[in-house]
């Protein structure tokens, strides 16, 4: 089972952006709003292929969506969607993933670096997308906080705290760790 | 994907279905980036153009309604917020909340403009086989040398073959969790580790095997595409769309 590094990490960077594609349609109903995976995946992307594979993951993610391929929440694929009003959240995933990645593999992994990585990481998400949602829909900045951020911010707490876990619970049976020198 | 939404291909032989991919991306982004900037009688023009292609092609617009509905709700939303923002003669009051005539047309404007995008979007996916897709996407990568087009266009692929299968392992989970009354737990980071983990794991099992496979295979980054090629339907095509934007432009 010792395959080419390079071949197994280009398939499990797909399957994350895959996974990233899914998890806009996979839901966790609980309470009014269900909570949606889709960051919650790109923040796995980020703990477990590290930053550059991360963001290679997220870029073809972004491409294959922004080519047309209906990968993006609601089908909707098409270049569109980067000129739209949520198109600041999809650019902002790119930073976000590459920060997280980053900081998670410089420490040894521990729990508190990887949820302060993803806490850094959702900082970030939400200063690309907020600020793009207010030039593009021309909402003064509380309107579009109020709108882009504040409702989500729960919901992100919990999937912070999930992605911890599962990343440490995936961590020593998906055998990236000890890939990861030689990437 | 296919259960999932009807934005997918569909054969047909409609004249979008014959233009060269390489052509549609290049109007995609065109008319994607003119319509950002134009002002009613622009969107009027883009609006007849979608209209006439969208009849031409038959496209399902029922079934894509259907698939439209959250993005109305944003539109919607975006609408309410900028009738209210917006400061200029009142339209009407109701109480203390005026509803402004600059308002509601620049509120229109905008939503206009993002349903124009967002149909565009819809009947390209609609008309372009994927494998398509993923040729131009080479084809355009090509000259920038220090990114490695072969890699991308099989990273792409992956990840359309990858979605059922991942797709498939959530319906088996949940219902296996189903089963074990897992839907009686309300604590939510419970829920999220319980249906993360596993699918997450099996999914990544999976393409364990097929890592395997493309080895067993002899994969390598050189296979054959599918082939483009540039008829003189596809040079006309660009100079209408040329003489159409650049009116849009010039009003």
């Amino acid at each position: 089972m010792e395959s080419s590094n390079q071949l197994r990490m280009m398939v499990y960077a797909s399957l994350c952006a895959a996974l990233t594609a899914v998890g806009a349609f996979l839901a966790v109903p609980i309470g009014p709003v269900p909570i949606v995976l889709q960051n919650m995946f790109v923040y796995l992307a980020g703990l477990l292929l590290g930053g550059r594979w991360g963001l290679a993951s997220v870029g073809v993610y972004l491409l294959t969506g922004a080519c047309g391929l209906p990968v993006f929440a609601g089908g909707l694929g098409g270049i569109g969607r980067f000129v739209g009003p949520t198109g600041g959240y999809l650019i902002g995933y790119l930073p976000t993933v590459f920060l997280i990645g980053k900081i998670a593999q410089r420490a040894h992994p521990r729990m508190v670096t990887d949820v302060l990585a993803m806490i850094c990481g959702t900082l970030v998400l939400y200063a690309c997308g907020v600020s793009w949602l207010k030039i593009v829909s021309g909402m003064p900045l509380t309107k579009a906080l109020a709108l882009g951020m504040v409702p989500f911010l729960i919901g992100d707490a919990i999937k912070i705290a999930a992605a911890a876990a599962i990343a440490k619970a995936l961590r020593p049976v998906l055998r990236i760790e000890k890939l990861r020198p030689c990437t | 994907m296919a259960e999932l939404t009807s934005f997918s291909f569909h054969p047909g032989s409609s004249l979008l279905h014959k233009l060269d991919v390489r052509f549609k991306i290049f109007f995609l982004i065109l008319i994607s980036l003119i319509s950002l900037g134009c002002g009613f009688t622009g969107l009027c023009i883009l609006t007849g153009l979608l209209t006439a292609l969208i009849m031409h092609s038959h496209l399902p617009l029922k079934s894509g309604f259907k698939e439209f509905r959250f993005f109305i709700i944003l539109l919607l939303l975006i609408l309410v917020a900028r009738m209210l923002a917006t400061p200029g003669t009142a339209l009407f009051e109701i109480k203390s909340i005026a509803i402004t005539r600059p308002g509601l047309m620049s509120g229109i404007r905008i939503c206009w403009r993002l349903v124009v995008i967002a149909l565009l979007g819809f009947l390209f996916v609609f008309t372009t086989r994927s494998s398509e897709i993923k040729a131009a996407v080479e084809w355009f990568l090509k000259p920038f040398k220090f990114i490695p087009a072969k890699h991308i266009a099989t990273m792409m692929g992956l990840i359309v073959r990858f979605i059922p299968v991942i797709l498939n392992q959530a319906k088996e989970t949940a219902e296996a969790q189903r089963a074990r009354c897992l839907e009686n737990r309300k604590n939510p980071f419970y829920r999220l580790i319980r249906l993360g983990v596993p699918i997450i794991r099996r999914t990544f099992e999976q393409a364990d095997r097929l890592i395997v496979a493309m080895e067993a295979r002899c994969y390598s980054e050189n296979r054959t595409d599918a082939i483009l090629s540039a008829t003189r339907i596809d040079w006309i095509a660009l100079l209408i769309i040329f003489i159409i934007c650049g009116g849009i432009v010039s009003i």
